[in-house]
């Protein structure tokens, strides 16, 4: 079988509030100063996903792609440590300024240049933009189906069976091969590679795919190929309002508490 | 660049004291000697050695069946010792090996940290050392016909050979209380039955010899010769006791012939011991004393080539050093480095004893297996039926450990213990990538944004804010004050920062900052095993340094200045390190800081860091520092300078859910409370950190409660007033 893991290289989720700014003229994130971009942390996991099958005893290869600059062979390397067999950048001027559109068209062009793939395993979602497209857009345009936010995937024949979160309980459902599915962090923490493994994803070689290489028109993709218009981005003012409740004893300030909290209409 | 101190520094030289014991046992023999020797009438005091037809062949035989014993022991054990790794270059430095062994061998440094087991232990050996000498005087007087045991010389050795029988006595009578009266003493914790035998056996070995001493003097010099007798004092003592029962001859004959054969028989089965029992550390602790590492006890062993290797860690034990597996066998199962150790203490999954104990057996259960293997050219890597990191030691003893070398510090022959368990911790993180998952956070952290600070909503240069003008180092100023990823980006250790900052202004210090270009200088990972990460973030730290020309370093974290200090000449990286309390303490004895305000905490109790302390030997600048400062009185904690106690972070366990009883930093703040302070003052950010946990679990009364302070807090209260911190 084969595997495609989607992983993306995101500004750090972490970068301290202060260093976090916005060009609101350009609608752009600044990227902070000496702050690495890292792998968007679903992508680990759902990396974890495709390899516990592998690992599970399935004859399984996995190709991680990513789409992005040059920076981002950082992050497949990364999913390469991990396990991961093949690595495939997807990098073109053209595709910069895009939206999930253009990402879905990019992804879905390189898993079907790809073949035989069976399945594609995404994050539930990019930790920067959050969108949550992603995964379900590149089931679309295959014309496969798609199980999101999994917190268990197995191989069962020819089939998929997946375990989603719901906001009340766990569904499982079975999917035919191909698919696709977006994992979630329910499915637990991503492993820590070895170094021998590192060490040989650091020796393989990423190969690098452009929009020609994909047979994409450039201005199907990117900026020109956008369809989704970012009106206005900012950083919110966060503001609080601290109100000590008095009493005398503990039983006082719990019921001056719930009075506060009902005059507001809290509760 | 090995650092001038060997072993562990300790603040003052104490083993001149241990010198001196036996300086003065030496210079009252040859007082004794000299008043014997100046008896005006010289007199003719003798005996024949072998008196009574006793057999002398029997010791004889005894002996030559001791070597040859001894020597299969050791063939035996050097073999399995093999199955090691080599250690390159471990004989280099060998003035500094022969001082360690001398040290630790002869002048029992370790021991007398205990000092009842310092004095019971000097009593024992010392009269084995005396008592071999004298028998070895008896051979050779009558064998090689020299019959020197004559005259004063001959009362003179009488006498000492008597002092020294008792001295054992003592050493034994003291040995036996410990192990059967003192409750559930250390010594206990790993019982075993050459326990029992090892010291009964030497009691009689005593005994017997006093014996025959005694019936031949009961025999031949009580009544002829009562001027001779009384050098033996005991022995005469015990004949006059004797005398009451008015023995026939022939009964002294029988009564000293049977106490010389069980003499001798047991004499030698006890050396024997050696071969089969903990005894054995009669020559393996002085030897381990030898081989004991020279250069800077904070510095963990480089793994050299990490590139190119198959296995990083050590997942078998094969994969010790031959040295690592020698230690193995000379552990004498004192206790001491787990009644030291703050895990142990905690109720922590961790006793390094057990641990060391537990890697002797598996090495005695696989070793001969292993040689088989090996010498076949088979897999010896397939040989054990146990995973030696998992299941004979687990995953969370290896994780439990601080590194914080009190139990190197207390093993009295020299077992390093660190090493090993770092050598298996690489091997669980590198080789099989089994991390507890706070730890591996810590570890991602680092590889992807330089700090192991998981979340820190801090900048590297968040502390700068209200500073003022804060210079970076451009290579122009004479140090560079680092302020590491602790004293950046967490938010208690800001204030530290800042008066560290505030009082090098104030001092007039040359100095500069890295702000944004500080990264992590790798300790953690390294002492959580991933030397790897540790290597790639050491070398780029030293190429940053270097290109920056940086030569001296003010560091506010003594875990920082370990490894600039010790850790980064592996890797080409020389620099003048000081940790801040070295630098304010030097400027305020050289008067370029006044402490002049008094501060508002009376008492004040100092924890000495691991990393300061024990292992750099940093204990007076920080105490310099608290005695001066207006108004505040020092109250010593029971544990401190080299006998201290971990705050519980040390070795990657400030990024680790702790497992057992209770939690370090409960046990140390406690131990700190016992003091009455109000203050509790420290040098180290994960310290402080711990300690400001602690506090509150300890002392639930917010009012009344002891803080928590870094030495320049104080210090620029002190110096610069009050309100400064808040300006
Ligand atoms: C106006 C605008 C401008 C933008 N400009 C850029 C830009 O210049 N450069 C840029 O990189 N993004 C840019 N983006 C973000 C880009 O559009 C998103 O990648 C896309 O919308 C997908 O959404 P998401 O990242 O939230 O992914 P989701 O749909 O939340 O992602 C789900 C999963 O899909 C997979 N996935 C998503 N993106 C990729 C990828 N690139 N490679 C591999 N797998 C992936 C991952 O597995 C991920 O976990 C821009 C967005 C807008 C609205
Ligand atoms: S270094 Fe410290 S924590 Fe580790 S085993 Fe020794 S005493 Fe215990
Ligand atoms: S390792 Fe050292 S301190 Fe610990 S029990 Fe053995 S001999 Fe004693």
């Amino acid at each position: 079988m084969h595997f495609v893991v989607c992983a993306k290289q995101i500004p750090d989720p972490e970068t301290p509030p202060s260093a976090f700014r916005v060009n609101e003229q350009t609608n752009e994130v600044i990227p902070a100063q000496g702050i690495a971009p890292v792998l968007s942390q679903f992508d680990a996991i759902a990396a974890e996903a495709a390899l516990r099958i592998k690992e599970a005893g399935s004859d399984v290869k996995i190709t991680v792609v990513s789409m992005g600059k040059e920076s981002a062979a950082a992050a497949i390397k990364q999913v390469l440590a991990m396990g991961a067999d093949e690595g495939l950048l997807l990098d073109d001027d053209a595709f910069q300024g895009g939206d999930w559109n253009g990402t879905v068209k990019v992804l879905s062009a390189a898993i079907q240049k790809l073949g035989n793939v069976d399945a594609v395993f995404c994050g539930r979602q990019a930790a920067d933009w959050d969108m949550g497209q992603t995964g379900v857009g590149i089931a679309e345009t295959l014309g496969w189906q798609a199980a999101i936010i999994a917190k268990d995937v197995k191989v069962e024949g020819d089939k998929m069976v997946v375990q989603r979160v719901l906001p009340d309980g766990f569904q499982t459902v079975k999917l035919p091969l191909p698919s696709v599915v977006t994992v979630s962090n329910e499915l637990g923490e991503p492993r820590y590679p070895k170094l021998a493994q590192i060490m040989q994803a650091a020796k393989k070689t990423v190969t690098k795919w452009s929009a020609a290489d994909l047979g994409l028109d450039a201005g199907a993709v990117g900026a020109s190929g956008a369809q989704l218009k970012l009106e206005r981005l900012f950083i919110p003012q966060a503001g609080g309002n601290v109100i000590i409740i008095e009493g005398e004893t503990p039983q006082e300030q719990a019921q001056n508490l719930v009075n506060a909290l009902q005059a507001d209409k809290v509760l | 660049m090995a650092t001038a101190e060997v072993a562990f520094p300790e603040g003052k030289p104490a083993r001149t004291r241990v010198l001196g014991a036996w300086w003065s046992t030496a210079v009252g023999l040859a007082g004794t000697g000299i008043v014997v020797a100046a008896e005006a009438e010289r007199t003719s005091a003798g005996r024949e050695v072998f008196w009574n037809e006793v057999p002398g062949w029997l010791a004889y035989t005894l002996m030559s069946a001791l070597v040859g014993l001894l020597v299969y022991g050791l063939v035996r054990h050097a073999s399995i010792w093999m199955l090691g790794k080599p250690t390159p270059g471990i004989l280099a430095d060998w003035p500094n090996r022969l001082r360690n062994a001398t040290r630790f061998g002869l002048t029992q440094d370790k021991l007398r940290r205990d000092r009842y087991a310092g004095i019971m232990h000097w009593c024992i050996l010392s009269s084995i050392v005396m008592l071999t000498f004298v028998t070895a005087q008896v051979a050779i007087d009558d064998d090689l016909q020299l019959h020197f045991l004559t005259g004063n010389y001959y009362l003179f050795y009488s006498f000492y050979g008597d002092l020294f029988g008792l001295i054992g006595l003592v050493g034994v009578g003291m040995a036996l209380y410990r192990r059967y009266f003192d409750n559930y003493h250390r010594i206990r914790w790993d019982e075993r039955v050459e326990d029992h035998l090892i010291i009964w056996g030497l009691g009689v070995v005593l005994l017997s010899g006093f014996f025959v001493e005694t019936f031949r003097i009961l025999a031949t010099e009580l009544e002829q010769h009562p001027d001779w007798a009384t050098w033996s004092f005991v022995s005469a003592g015990m004949a006059l006791f004797f005398s009451v029962f008015e023995m026939t001859e022939p009964q002294m004959l029988f009564a000293h012939y049977w106490s010389w054969i069980t003499h001798i028989v047991i004499a030698f089965g006890w050396l024997g011991l050696i071969v089969f029992t903990k005894l054995d550390h009669l020559l393996f602790a002085p030897v381990n004393a030898f081989f004991l590492r020279t250069d800077a006890p904070g510095r963990l062993n480089a793994i050299p080539n990490i590139e190119e290797r198959e296995v990083f860690g050590v997942g078998q034990i094969q994969d010790f050093t031959w040295k690592q597996l020698f230690e193995l066998d000379a552990c004498v199962r004192c206790g001491r480095c787990t009644n030291v150790c703050p895990a142990n203490l905690a109720g922590q999954p961790l006793s390094p004893m057990h641990l060391i104990q537990d890697l002797k057996r598996h090495l005695a259960d696989v070793g001969p297996e292993l040689q088989r293997v090996g010498h076949a050219g088979g897999d010896v890597r397939a040989v054990s039926p146990v995973a030696m990191v998992g299941e004979v030691i687990q995953d969370e003893t290896l994780w439990a450990c601080r590194t914080c070398g009190a139990c190197v510090q207390e093993c009295p022959v020299l077992i390093e213990h660190v090493p090993t368990i770092v050598d298996m911790r690489r091997y669980l993180v590198l080789d099989e990538a089994r991390i507890p998952a706070t730890a591996q956070q810590a570890l991602e952290n680092m590889e992807m944004r330089g700090h192991p600070w998981r979340g820190t909503a801090f900048e590297r240069t968040t502390w700068m804010e209200g500073l003022g003008d804060v210079p970076l180092f451009d290579g122009s100023q004479e140090y560079l004050y680092w302020v590491g990823c602790s004293g950046s980006l967490v938010e208690r250790n800001l204030p530290i920062t800042r008066s560290v900052f505030r009082l090098l202004r104030e001092a007039g210090a040359s100095f500069g900052v890295l702000g944004q270009e500080e990264t992590c200088n790798g300790d953690p990972a390294r002492r959580l095993g991933n030397e790897y990460l540790y290597q790639i973030l050491a070398q780029q730290l030293i190429e940053t340094f270097k290109s920056k020309g940086v030569q001296r370093v003010i560091t506010n974290c003594p875990h920082c200045f370990n490894t600039f200090k010790n850790e980064y000449p592996q890797f080409g990286g020389h620099f003048e390190v000081l940790h801040h309390t070295e630098f304010l303490a030097q400027a305020v004895q050289q008067r370029t800081l006044i402490p002049k305000f008094p501060i508002a905490t009376n008492t004040v109790t100092y924890h000495d860091s691991c990393y300061l302390g024990r292992l750099n030997g940093v204990y007076d600048a920080p105490r310099e520092i608290l005695a001066v400062l207006p108004g505040a009185q020092m109250r010593e904690m029971q544990r401190s300078k080299s006998a201290g106690l971990c705050c519980g972070a040390g070795g990657g366990n400030m990024w680790q859910e702790e497992l057992g009883e209770r939690r370090v930093n409960h046990v140390r703040t406690e131990e700190a409370t016992t003091t009455g302070a109000t203050g509790l003052v420290s040098n180290c950010p994960f310290c402080i950190q711990m300690f400001e946990d602690g506090i509150p679990a300890i002392q639930p009364d917010e009012e009344s409660r002891m803080r928590a302070f870094d030495v320049a807090e104080l210090l620029e209260q002190a110096v610069l007033g009050p309100d400064a911190a808040k300006a």
